[in-house]
């Protein structure tokens, strides 16, 4: 396939993702808010008109601010275009009614949620993340940041739907149509980077592969799906009721075998409090209703962007960290490494605490900063992969050897991938101990040449040595 | 530093162990730590057994760097007069005038170091640590580069007098030159059988271009953990069983200051683990007092560094828990 058409099945990947989930959650509001009279399909329209409008504006190479306000002015124009439309359907063009409705339904936010609202908010995300992915760059790490995104706001999604009660009948063919998107699109960036099965030998036959594997999993999620129907589990949650209940009895009857303290004397009962004194009402001035009703909107304004920074502070921090392990992880295959989630899990949860020291703003002259930049602890991270790969392999570091002497050992072992181990044990040596930033190059260079030595299976290689 | 600095100083690191290498045939270590000795404006002592080449060593540094050389031939009646130099009653001039002694040189070798008797030993300490020799009451300063290569024969004992702790202190390395293979020994053969390469020996590196190079090698970064690295070598030789007396702080300074230089003659401007590894044992094993016991038991100084290098852990990356 050519690599034009990829790129395209791969923003149509994530656009059909990030549909799926924009669709649950709308749904889920559109049933809540507007008591389903919206049309869904109608707003999500505007995410492929937003890319490609987007994408236009992109080949103009206006500049920035002219290129930002001429797509948010087309926004406000498809927002006015989907509420006239939507909500105000009978009305004329020339007739302003909509827009002061539109207007009024902003103006009281605080005390209604009105469906007019709802339009603006889901019409500016739509357009937003179309926006997003036209500038976004495809490839494999994005994908799967996509695809892991998208699980966790699906799973929130139908979480709250169940919660709420709603009634949203194609939920589980959106979870199938989310999976068919993902799995094609993460299966197309792989095969684009060359790196995957399908770029080998079955090459001419990879697209049937890649659509029998994706039929077969989501065969398997049918079958899965089928089987742990809600009987099912309900018959599960009463098994663990009823042991929990026997577990309930046999407590209580050890209980009941201890003795029972003897019942002392009452306490005399305490004397009435006196009844306090009438305060004394002193009102010096009262506040105006208009001038409350305006503090209450600015109260307001103020807890929900207050709410909406944080969020936003959360998410891009989530999205840095992704970008940041992806980035170390730049062309590596995931396989499970024995230590390797505990070293994460333990990784995250310093790094918290030291977000938690940093709060203390007036005590921060004291501590030490330990900040590492991405791209050295990139080439750290890929060396401790290493190490890790040759320690499974049965050839650990002996503590005292430095890099070159664990090289020149690897190296004898290994004469075929000589150059490639010297390329990691170099531009290590150079970040770690020579603090320098490696270029972009020599970062490529050794990923890949980390990438080939992790294809060559050390234990192998032990035996066909050792006889 | 750039990388070009970097080429440049390994460039001129080439020139001299090259210039050097015509003389002295496949001892490029050596020659290598005798630059690195240079550079850290330290002292060699090079121990070895006699006819290896030490004293034709010290000359060909001397010549290829274009400095001033003197040679002080160690005997039981040498005087540190003889050393330094002297004031002399000039009759011509009425005025006792400074006549300055061999130690006026950029390279000095002290020959067979161990057969001067203590107190001539003794002159060399101000002149080795602060360069400068104070006769009666005038202080001279040395010139500079200045480096004094001594040499001693570790076998033959009688007449000699054991170099004491403080003047082997001074010392930043000890090497030695070793036995020549059997192609290296050929190779001196048909070298020498016309004449002497040395007398042909030309200078390659000029003094100032040596104490620009110098001040380079400061400038070379040690990350924190490596001199930590180097640290603990050091303290570990202070609580070692077998060790007496351990290396002292000016040992640690040393192999900081030759680490830096070796990783400038390798064309690196950061120090990596293996240049503390590499010079552990010349920098250090001279100054260390080996306990009684140890001795009997055959156990070298040596070996205790080396053992001490075996067992501390080089700062690399987290090991990991499986393996």
């Amino acid at each position: 396939m050519k690599t034009g058409w990829q790129k395209i099945l791969l923003y149509a990947a994530i656009m059909g993702m990030e549909g799926c989930w924009l669709y649950a959650f709308m749904a889920l509001l559109n049933k809540q808010v507007a008591g389903g009279r919206l049309s869904v399909p109608g707003i999500l329209l505007l995410y492929p008109l937003a890319f490609v409008c987007n994408r236009l504006l992109q080949q103009l190479r206006w500049p920035k601010a002219g290129n930002w306000s001429v797509s948010w002015l087309a926004w406000a124009l498809a927002m006015l275009l989907v509420v006239k439309v939507q909500m105000f359907g009978d009305l004329p063009l020339t007739d302003t009614a909509w827009l002061l409705s539109l207007h009024r339904s902003i103006a009281g936010v605080i005390y209604n949620f009105k469906p007019e609202l709802l339009l603006l908010l889901s019409t500016g995300v739509v357009w937003w993340m179309g926006r997003r992915l036209a500038y976004l760059k495809v490839d494999f790490g994005a994908m799967l940041s996509e695809f892991q995104f998208g699980v966790s706001i699906l799973i929130i999604a139908f979480f709250a739907v169940s919660q709420l009660s709603v009634e949203l009948t194609n939920a589980v063919s959106v979870a199938l149509v989310f999976f068919l998107f993902a799995l094609s699109g993460i299966s197309i960036a792989h095969a684009m980077e060359g790196t995957s099965w399908l770029s080998g030998l079955y090459q001419g036959h990879w697209s049937g592969l890649l659509l029998v594997s994706i039929s077969l999993v989501l065969l398997l999620g049918l079958l899965i799906g089928s089987v742990i129907t809600p009987d099912f589990l309900q018959l599960v949650i009463a098994a663990v009721k009823w042991v929990l209940h026997l577990i309930l009895k046999v407590i209580a009857f050890l209980v009941s075998l201890l003795p029972r303290p003897e019942p002392g004397e009452p306490p005399p009962p305490m004397p009435a409090m006196p009844a306090p004194e009438p305060a004394e009402q002193f009102r010096l001035w009262r506040m105006p209703e208009s001038v409350r009703s305006a503090l209450r909107i600015g109260w307001t304004v103020m807890v929900i962007g207050i709410l909406l920074f944080s969020l936003w502070r959360l998410s891009s921090d989530i999205f840095r960290w992704l970008r940041h392990r992806l980035a170390g992880m730049a062309g590596a295959e995931f396989e499970p490494l024995p230590g390797a989630f505990k070293a994460d899990l333990l990784s995250l949860l310093k790094r918290m605490l030291s977000r938690l020291r940093g709060l203390r703003l007036p005590f921060r002259l004291g501590l030490k900063a330990d900040a590492v930049l991405p791209d050295i602890a990139s080439v750290r991270q890929m060396y401790r992969q290493f190490l890790r790969w040759a320690a499974a392999g049965g050839y650990p570091r002996h503590m005292s050897q430095t890099p070159n002497e664990y090289f020149h050992r690897l190296a004898g072992l290994l004469p075929e991938a000589e150059g490639d181990l010297d390329v990691i044990t170099r531009q290590y040596g150079k970040v770690r101990y020579g603090a320098s930033l490696p270029t972009e190059g020599e970062l490529h260079r050794m990923s890949r040449s980390w990438h080939r030595v992790r294809q060559i299976r050390l234990k192998k290689k032990e035996a066909s040595l050792n006889e | 530093m750039n990388r070009a600095v970097n080429e440049a100083n390994r460039g001129i690191a080439d020139r001299l162990i090259g210039n050097v290498g015509k003389v002295i045939v496949g001892k490029k270590e050596t020659i290598e730590l005798v630059l690195v000795s240079l550079l850290c404006e330290g002292h060699v002592l090079i121990e070895d057994v006699p006819g290896i080449g030490k004293t034709m060593l010290a000359k060909a540094v001397a010549r290829s760097l274009g400095c001033s050389f003197k040679r002080i031939q160690s005997t039981p009646d040498l005087l540190p007069s003889d050393v330094t130099g002297i004031h002399y009653f000039n009759q011509k001039t009425s005025e006792f005038e400074f006549r300055p002694g061999p130690i006026m040189a950029n390279i000095v070798l002290v020959d067979e170091i161990n057969r001067a008797t203590p107190r001539t030993q003794s002159c060399l300490l101000e002149c080795m640590q602060e360069q400068q020799v104070t006769v009666d009451i005038q202080t001279v300063p040395l010139p500079r580069p200045f480096m004094v290569i001594a040499t001693q024969n570790p076998v033959e004992l009688e007449g000699t007098f054991p170099l004491p702790e403080a003047q082997l202190d001074r010392f930043l390395l000890r090497v030695g030159i070793g036995y020549p293979t059997e192609d290296e020994e050929g190779a001196i053969l048909s070298r020498f059988q016309h004449e002497s390469p040395l007398d042909n020996l030309a200078s390659v590196i000029e003094p100032e271009e040596l104490l620009e190079f110098e001040e380079l090698c400061r400038r070379v970064y040690v990350e924190d953990s490596v001199r930590n690295y180097a640290l603990a070598i050091t303290r570990a030789t202070r609580s070692h069983q077998d060790i007496q007396l351990g290396a002292s702080p000016r040992a640690s300074l040393g192999l900081h200051l030759a680490s830096q230089a070796l990783a400038a003659v390798r064309g690196r401007d950061y120090v990596i683990p293996d240049d503390i590894k590499y010079l552990a044992v010349p920098a250090l094993a001279h100054r260390l007092i080996c306990r009684t016991e140890a001795r009997l038991r055959g156990r070298s100084s040596e070996a205790i560094v080396r053992e001490i290098v075996s067992t501390v852990p080089v700062p690399v990356e987290e090991q990991p828990k499986s393996s």
